[in-house]
């Protein structure tokens, strides 16, 4: 068979080839051990010898043109995919991966919250644990004489006259209005302590949020709507919100704020003991004496201030049920956040 | 504070349903935790705050009703309009030590009283708020404490010594038997009230057992009196004893209203248990002085952010008792009345206004919030390494600040630190603040294995305190803590990777680099591991003692812990990065596999080969590390790779061989290493 007489026929069966298995079919006539082309090469040495050379470098040529007409042949054939390289795993054994390490529920409810407030345009803050009495107390605005001062209520160190645990992260609105001048927004997450005897619900430490806003025309209903925004970018859309009038000594107007039951939609459970209403947070507008302790003009300046549980806010997203959980550290807690 | 639906209904017409004032109470700040139907009748549990000690009182919740619902209250007033006749036969004589402690006291004396059960209707109406029914003479008090929130008290005047009621400090040594028949023992910070002979009564808390009104009571002291709410409130506390008078004067009562409180509670008993007034007595004052406050109505606007007519702010002021005048246009001068000891300022009043417009009414804005600029700091830093160490697989843990003493010196802390003491702590658990996060991450541990947890790797960021000459400081530190096996799962199969000293040291070190630290070491000393950050000590690692692990009860595991000062670390943390083009020539890597002797450190061979290998040895790694039976003992297998580069052209083998034949002399020579 001469080479050209073979081309012809290469040419006329591959326009049959129209499935994978008659592409290997083809395959096998021409380029197997005993194939059209093994056999041309296999004519090489009857040939005379000044027309080897020539001959073998024509049926190479055929070789590569055929190797790559397959390969055009198989992609035309959209063979490429399947025709890949065996599957050796069982892909049901567990994945191979550096395992990642979780942020504790309490940090990541903070983060949370924080870039809520960020977002809007608070800035970030913090403050030492351990404070004066006039920082955690008469600044704020509470009398000397207020039952939150007592050793029932209050941590107080030892061999310091004045100085306590923190009660509340509320000193630190003093410490940044003394120290720089309005507008302020600022967000202070951070551990606070009170010497409650432990249950499900209370512990002898916990965290809490502040926000506090200060400028010369902020009022109440900016509150609103600032608690709004945090309120429904944590629990959803189609809470509903309600501001109860409360009294904190740091602020007037104060408000307690309440949403809708996450988990009876406002119906009543034991969640929210019946009432429809779940209690997240206490706010209002910085009282003047708090203005008039730091130096800040109440006349020209007014502003709202908030603060929170995390644990509490936490419970509730994630439905934890007693607040110890968060500080046991059992892996098994803290791998599902 | 419970009250009834219908005993409201005495000072009010309400055409509310009692579920729907329910919500209006709460909407208002009297938050209504409860309403139950009881008896025919509705109980309404009211948490009442602090500051509104006029909401401790039927005929306060009612005035507050009427503001809500916009209709009038029926005050109550005494039904004998005629002043009392003193009996001149009467001598009775009141003495007030210190009128600070108390400013006001009043005393009738009722004769022929006859003691014995309360009519039903007053039986139930106690009963419904949540008091046990006694006899007619103490029920009739209760439920005039109940309605006009001022607390009274009757003595069995034959039990009395003497014909005086004297106001005093206890003395030391002095007891009484409360009704309640404990024995309490009192001191100079407890008011009573005293006869000739003793005390009869804790002031304003509880009355003594032996004047009480009993079965036989024919002549009694009823009295009605102001005290001191501090003093009440710290004797309440010295005492351990609870009572709805206490609650009540320790958040202070209308002094305005004794008189009539008084005057009303012996009219009902005058009226239900025959008896005669007569005598009455007082002594102090029951002045209360109003205040002036100017609200300027623009002014209620800007704080709240909406525009309350001033016609609507003057009728919600004066439905709550206060008297307002007009100034000026907009300008009130508001008189305050005497149950609101608690406003004093303009924004007490602008409060007023927006609970009764309606908080809901308010509408809700975002402010405008002028950027400002805040630095970088760090707490920026600590989230940051935060989220390092998670991507380095560790888990936070957040454990508590408050600990018991020398934990941390038995778990091998060497710092000797003064702990930070808490003068009033609840528990053995609380008693200093930690000086050390260690600890509480090994308890945690602890916690962990008890749970069959194969591997623990926590961390967590939080400060520790300790005494200075300065006062206690707190320092912001990380602790990381490792135990146990991790199973990782390799193309070759499961291995287990059983946690190490140097497995810390991986976690530090890549920290430090991610936060752009570069000058960093750990040194060894004794058993722990000493970590400098930029020339300044920063912290220490080493595995507990057997000892420190049975403290927290930790038996066949091994705890790794390391806690570093961030307080230290983060000013040297540099974030700034700077560019470097990769090498545009390919270098040459050469490996050598050796067996060093065990004791020496592999950074004392590292610093010989770099020093030997320059300029063209760029870098060297330990690739490979084994131990075991091919390797005789007190020896360890390690492959080293030396990589050689030059940033002018290529390296030739010819240029290389050289240099690595002599850092491989360098290692046989000096170290003693066996090239194998």
């Amino acid at each position: 068979m001469d080479i050209r007489s073979i081309q012809a026929q290469i040419e006329s069966d591959l326009a049959a080839v129209h499935s994978q298995g008659q592409l290997e079919e083809f395959r096998l006539k021409y380029l197997s051990r005993k194939g059209a082309l093994a056999q041309l090469t296999a004519a090489i040495p009857t040939l005379p010898q000044n027309e080897r050379a020539q001959f073998g470098q024509e049926v190479n040529a055929l070789k590569n043109n055929l190797a790559s007409l397959i390969a055009e042949k198989e992609k035309s054939l959209g063979a490429g995919i399947k025709s890949g390289p065996e599957m050796t795993d069982d892909i049901g054994m567990p994945g191979i991966a550096q395992e990642l390490g979780r942020l504790h529920p309490i940090t990541q409810t903070i983060n949370e919250i924080s870039s809520i407030f960020t977002r809007m345009g608070f800035c970030i803050a913090d403050g030492p644990e351990i404070e004066t009495e006039f920082n955690n107390f008469t600044g704020l605005n509470i009398p000397l004489e207020h039952p939150s001062r007592d050793a029932f209520d209050t941590f107080y160190l030892k061999d310091y006259e004045k100085l306590l645990l923190r009660s509340h992260t509320s000193p630190v609105q003093v410490r940044a209005m003394k120290g720089r001048l309005p507008p302020l927004a600022i967000v202070v997450p951070g551990r606070v302590y009170r010497p409650d005897a432990v249950d499900a619900s209370h512990l002898f430490m916990f965290h809490q949020i502040e926000g506090f806003m200060v400028d010369t025309n902020i009022t109440f209903a900016d509150l609103k709507g600032s608690l709004e925004i945090f309120a429904k970018a944590v629990f959803g859309n189609d809470i509903k919100m309600r501001f109860r009038p409360h009294f904190f000594p740091f602020t007037e107007p104060s408000a307690e704020v309440d949403i809708s039951c996450i988990i009876c939609k406002g119906a009543g459970c034991s969640v929210c003991g019946r009432k429809g209403w779940l209690e997240i947070l206490g706010c209002g507008m910085i009282h003047p004496n708090v203005f008039k302790q730091v130096g800040i003009n109440a006349q020209k300046y007014s502003g709202f201030a908030f603060g929170m549980g995390i644990e509490r806010i936490a419970m509730l997203k994630y439905g934890i049920n007693d607040i110890r959980l968060f500080f046991e550290n059992d892996l098994r807690f803290l791998k599902q956040f | 504070m419970k009250v009834t639906y219908s005993w409201l209904k005495d000072f009010v017409d309400i055409k509310l349903a009692p579920e729907k004032l329910a919500d209006k109470l709460t909407m208002a700040g009297l938050e209504v935790v409860s309403l139950e139907q009881k008896q025919g009748d509705f109980v309404f549990e009211i948490e009442i705050t602090s500051n509104r000690p006029d909401w401790l009182s039927v005929s306060g919740i009612a005035r507050e009703v009427a503001a809500i619902t916009n209709s009038k209250i029926r005050i109550q007033k005494s039904k004998s309009q005629t002043k009392i006749k003193n009996s001149k036969q009467e001598k009775f004589e009141i003495e007030i030590e210190n009128k600070k402690d108390c400013s006001l006291y009043t005393a009738k004396i009722i004769r022929g009283v006859k003691v014995g059960p309360s009519p039903e209707w007053l039986k139930t109406r106690l009963e419904l708020v949540g008091c046990r029914s006694v006899n007619n003479i103490v029920d009739i008090t209760n439920h005039v404490l109940f309605e006009t929130g001022e607390p009274l008290h009757a003595f069995d005047l034959d039990k009395l010594s003497g014909a005086s009621i004297i106001v005093r400090r206890a003395r030391s040594g002095e007891k009484i038997t409360t009704i309640d028949g404990e024995i309490k023992q009192l001191s100079p910070d407890i008011l009573v009230i005293a006869d000739a002979r003793r005390p009869v009564a804790c002031a304003g808390i509880m009355g003594g057992k032996d004047t009480e009104v009993t079965e036989g009571t024919k002549n009694i002291l009823l009295e009605a009196a102001v005290f001191n709410p501090i003093l009440i409130r710290k004797a309440r506390q010295v005492l351990g004893l609870q009572s709805e008078s206490a609650y009540r004067f320790e958040r202070s009562v209308d002094a305005s209203i004794v008189e009539s409180s008084s005057q009303l509670s012996a009219d009902l008993i005058e009226k239900l248990s025959p008896g005669k007034t007569v005598l009455a007595k007082s002594a102090g004052s029951g002045k209360v002085i109003a205040k002036n406050i100017i609200l300027d109505c623009d002014r209620v606007a800007r704080v709240l952010g909406v525009k309350i007519p001033a016609q609507k702010i003057k009728t919600i002021l004066q439905a709550l008792g206060f008297t307002v005048k007009a100034k000026s246009k907009s300008k009130f001068s508001v008189l305050t009345p005497s149950h609101r000891q608690d406003a004093a300022l303009d924004v007490d009043l602008i409060e007023e206004i927006a609970r009764i417009y309606g908080y809901e009414l308010i509408p809700r804005t975002i402010p405008s919030i002028k950027p400002q600029a805040f630095s970088w700091g760090v707490l920026d830093a600590a989230a940051l390494i935060k989220n390092i160490l998670t991507g380095l697989g560790l888990n936070e843990a957040i454990t508590y600040s408050l600990t018991e003493r020398n934990l941390a010196k038995s778990l091998g802390q060497t710092e000797n630190l003064k702990a930070v003491e808490i003068r009033n702590p609840l528990s053995r658990e609380q008693e200093i603040l930690r000086t050390s996060l260690m600890p509480s991450l090994v308890k945690c541990a602890g916690l962990n294995l008890n749970q069959k947890q194969e591997y623990v790797n926590l961390f967590e960021i939080a400060r520790r305190f300790y005494a200075t000459d300065k006062g206690p400081k707190e320092e912001l530190c990380l602790g990381v803590l490792l135990c146990g096996r991790k199973s990782l799962s390799l193309e070759q199969g499961m291995v287990k990777d059983e946690a190490g000293l140097l497995h810390l040291k991986g976690i530090i070190e890549n920290m430090l680099l991610r936060l752009g630290i570069k000058e960093f070491s750990f040194s060894p000393d004794g058993q722990i591991v000493r970590i400098e950050v930029a020339g300044k000590k920063a912290g220490s690692m080493f595995r507990l003692s057997r000892s420190a692990l049975d403290l927290f009860d930790i038996k066949n595991r091994e705890v790794f812990v390391a806690e570093l000062s961030l307080d230290n670390v983060i000013p040297a943390l540099n974030l700034k990065k700077k560019f470097t083009a990769p090498p545009k020539y390919p270098g040459i890597t050469r490996d050598i596999s050796l067996l060093l002797r065990e004791e020496l450190g592999i950074d004392d061979v590292f610093q010989a080969l770099r020093s030997a290998g320059e300029p063209l040895l760029k870098e060297l790694k330990v690739t490979d590390f084994y131990k075991g039976k091919q390797v005789p003992a007190g020896w360890r297998g390690l492959t080293i790779s030396c990589i050689y580069r030059s940033d002018e052209r290529t390296l030739t083998e010819a240029e290389v061989a050289p240099v690595h034949a002599q850092l491989n002399a360098l290692l046989t020579g000096r170290f003693g290493a066996t090239i194998r």
